[in-house]
């Protein structure tokens, strides 16, 4: 890194910077970004229940390149996060609760701990930026025209309640507190939105593209734009939106360039990885349904859990455009992975895995 | 109009303001988490009038009716104690207390109060298990049960919950005298509990740490747990519980000296056994026709529920929450009797005991002798 670029920075290279959820999928990746541009004082917070194996894997790390701190800890426990945030410049705060069906699961883990972390923080005096790394899911798509851009300027969900999603509730409340601390205590911060991440490390087939029943995959997106991004291009962003200078207070999108279809991805999965039965659903039917299942859930008083609903489906499968036109303008970002090259890898590892759908 | 409020807004609090929500006649005038957030998130996903972060201003500004304590067990006593000082009815979820003596002290409490107590037994009231409930009591077993045999089983996931219990040193599950037990077989207990006739069973309980759990560094959550249970040579049970049998069962069986039943509560399904027997070849061939049979009547009855939206998941948890406001609001029967929570708070204390190392079966017998009677 030059000095210019340096100068650029909020951080220097021996500056200690905190990584939440170190351990994870884009945890991972966003450590060796961060090792790959020269900094070398990295305090890694891995849960007590993180794999040995991956928390080791960072350790070794930290011979190679620079001093990587794994430190094990629990973000609901107040101590343990004075403990992690002492000294910190910059907190990237990946490490979330996806709760799956339980909200409160989701909310615990992902809102009261980025409140406790922040409230840390605060104590410390020392941070420089708190970058929240968030999702695609805390948008709303009910008022966009069909096929029209979703950007930073978009509305996040009004009613995230509603939704019958726990991490879209948990995302669009942990938003909500980053912003309020933001506000009310000066806390600098930086809320990254990734699309889908994908890669190896995250094998699958995203919900956009379809949902699998049955032993039948219900393909839902069509010629939808899939907002992919590799993990490797998600890391970066997330690593530039951490440092870059004159950023505070922003929000980045982050999906890839030349994103595939729905139907484009659906195809080289089953050519690449594994053959399977699908079956097109068309738009208007696919929302009839998830119209009719909401309506239902309704009249039964949630006999069938309200998962499927009229919110659900604008957020997930109503043809939209994305940009990363932010991101590449005030972060410098481009892609460093292509998406034709990221696809070939992950469905390689998708192989591998011996994954299906 | 009855006025409800919740005590700890985790998890299982999301099923129980589900099902009040779906009870004509009452209103949850407040939830309380001593971590505000925990509180307010449910207070916007349900229609709760306020939420609070301490107990007492719960108890002094939304004057509720009844109490429900959705709180990790260690805290249950405590929390339980206050409500009833301040004059609520108190639904406890289960385990109800941590030992026996707390229960009792509850239920005197409860008691010398003209207040009212449940435990959340709500499997006990599950549509199957209330058909069981119904045939035993018209005497299809030809009398009180000679055998029982309960299961309830649970499947590790080394994600979500169990996960976070076997990776977490400092987990308030492992701070339970029964540990992840504790938290989880008092259903499968107490299902037994309801037909024990006599106050002081003799207890044989053997647990160990399985194979897989072992072979994570894992030594001191027991994961499989075999018991028997007798009385006065009458009736016995066994109770299993495992994390490694396939299938994971949740289920009883229960013979009588006439006929025998098979509740399975994963499939809701209600099977009857003949004590008779065909003659010769017919046994072969006509039982199963009648099996058959039996399985459609089930499915029959689990669609028709089904169509009479009435088969939630947590359709015991609604069934049993009314029929406790309904024994404040017109005197009915408690819906669990207090025996039969102070009878499966005693068992489990036994098991507990027999499975700490340090501590010998006689003194376990000797601390309960001290409370040879029951309230009926």
């Amino acid at each position: 890194m030059s000095q210019t670029e340096q100068d650029d920075l909020i951080a220097g290279r021996d500056d200690l910077i905190l990584i939440t959820g170190a351990t994870g999928f884009i945890g991972s990746r966003l450590v060796a970004s961060l090792l790959g541009r020269g900094f070398r004082n990295l305090r890694c917070l891995a849960r007590p229940s993180s794999a040995a194996a991956r928390v080791n894997a960072l350790s070794t790390w930290s011979s190679d390149a620079g001093r990587i701190e794994v430190v094990r800890g629990n973000l609901l426990s107040r101590e343990d996060c004075a403990a992690a945030t002492r000294g910190a410049a910059v907190i990237y705060h990946l490490a979330a609760g996806r709760g799956e069906k339980s909200v409160p699961d989701a909310y615990l883990n992902s809102v009261v701990t980025t409140r406790n972390l922040m409230d840390a923080s605060l104590a410390h005096k020392c941070l420089r930026r708190f970058v929240n790394v968030s999702s695609f899911t805390v948008y709303t798509n009910a008022q966009k025209p069909k096929s029209g851009l979703l950007d930073e300027t978009c509305p996040v969900e009004e009613h995230p309640e509603q939704r019958g999603e726990a991490y879209c509730f948990a995302k669009v409340r942990q938003e909500e507190i980053v912003t309020e601390y933001g506000k009310r205590f000066g806390i600098p911060y930086v809320i990254v939105r990734p699309g889908y991440v994908y890669g190896p490390g995250n094998e699958g087939i995203t919900g956009r593209v379809g949902i699998g029943t049955f032993g039948l995959f219900l393909h839902l997106g069509g010629s939808n734009t899939i907002p992919l991004t590799f993990v490797d291009n998600c890391a970066e962003a997330i690593a530039l939106a951490g440092l870059k200078r004159g950023v505070d207070g922003e929000i980045f999108n982050v999906v890839d360039d030349d994103l595939p279809t729905s139907r484009q991805f659906l195809r080289q999965y089953k050519k690449k990885v594994k053959r399977f039965k699908s079956i097109y659903v068309p738009h208007a039917l696919s929302f009839t349904l998830f119209y009719l299942w909401e309506r239902y859930s309704i009249w039964s008083e949630g006999q069938l859990p309200p998962v499927y609903n009229r919110r659900d489906w604008r957020a997930s499968y109503k043809k939209t455009r994305y940009s990363n036109e932010k991101l590449k303008t005030l972060l410098g970002w481009t892609p460093k992975v292509p998406t034709a090259e990221g696809l070939t890898r992950h469905f390689e590892a998708c192989r591998n895995r011996g994954h299906n759908a | 109009m009855l006025k409800v409020a919740i005590v700890g807004c985790g998890k299982i609090a999301d099923a129980h303001a589900s099902q009040i929500h779906r009870i004509k006649g009452c209103e949850i005038v407040g939830v309380c988490d001593r971590e505000p957030l925990m509180a307010r998130q449910l207070y916007e996903r349900f229609p709760v009038k306020r939420y609070f972060s301490g107990l007492t201003e719960l108890l002094r500004e939304a004057r509720p009716d009844v109490v429900h304590i959705t709180t990790p067990p260690e805290s249950h006593f405590e929390i339980a104690r206050l409500c009833l000082e301040g004059g609520c009815h108190v639904y406890v979820e289960k385990p109800f207390t941590l030992h026996e003596d707390e229960a009792r002290t509850l239920i005197a409490l409860a008691m010398e109060k003209g207040l009212k107590l449940t435990a959340g037994h709500d499997d006990q009231f599950r549509h199957v298990a209330r058909r069981m409930r119904s045939l035993i009591q018209s005497g299809y077993l030809g009398g009180p049960p000679v055998h029982m045999e309960s299961y309830y089983c649970y499947e590790l996931g080394l994600s979500g919950y169990a996960g976070a219990i076997l990776a977490d040193k400092r987990h308030w599950v492992r701070r339970l005298p029964g540990k992840l037990l504790h938290n989880i077989i008092s259903h499968g207990v107490a299902r037994i509990a309801e037909f024990l006739t006599t106050e002081s069973p003799q207890v044989i309980a053997h647990g160990f740490v399985s194979p897989l759990l072992k072979s994570m560094g894992e030594a001191e959550i027991i994961d499989e747990l075999r018991v028997i249970i007798s009385e006065e040579d009458r009736i016995t049970a066994y109770f299993t519980f495992s994390s490694q049998m396939r299938p994971s069962l949740h289920g009883f069986r229960v013979y009588g000296s006439k006929n025998g039943l098979v509740l399975d509560q994963d499939q809701e399904t209600l099977i009857k056994l003949r004590g008779t027997r065909f003659k010769s070849y017919a046994e072969m061939f006509i039982p199963p026709v009648v099996m058959a049979g039996q399985y459609l009547g089930n499915l029959r009855t689990n669609l028709r529920t089904f169509l009479d939206r009435d088969f939630h998941m947590k359709a015991g948890m609604k069934f049993l929450i009314e029929s406790f406001y309904q024994s404040i609001t017109d005197g009915a029967p408690l819906p669990i009797s207090y025996r039969e929570i102070l009878l499966t708070a005693r068992i489990m204390d036994i098991i507990f005991a027999q499975l700490d190392p340090k501590r010998s079966q006689s003194e376990v017998y000797d601390q309960i002798a001290g409370h040879a009677i029951l309230p009926h």
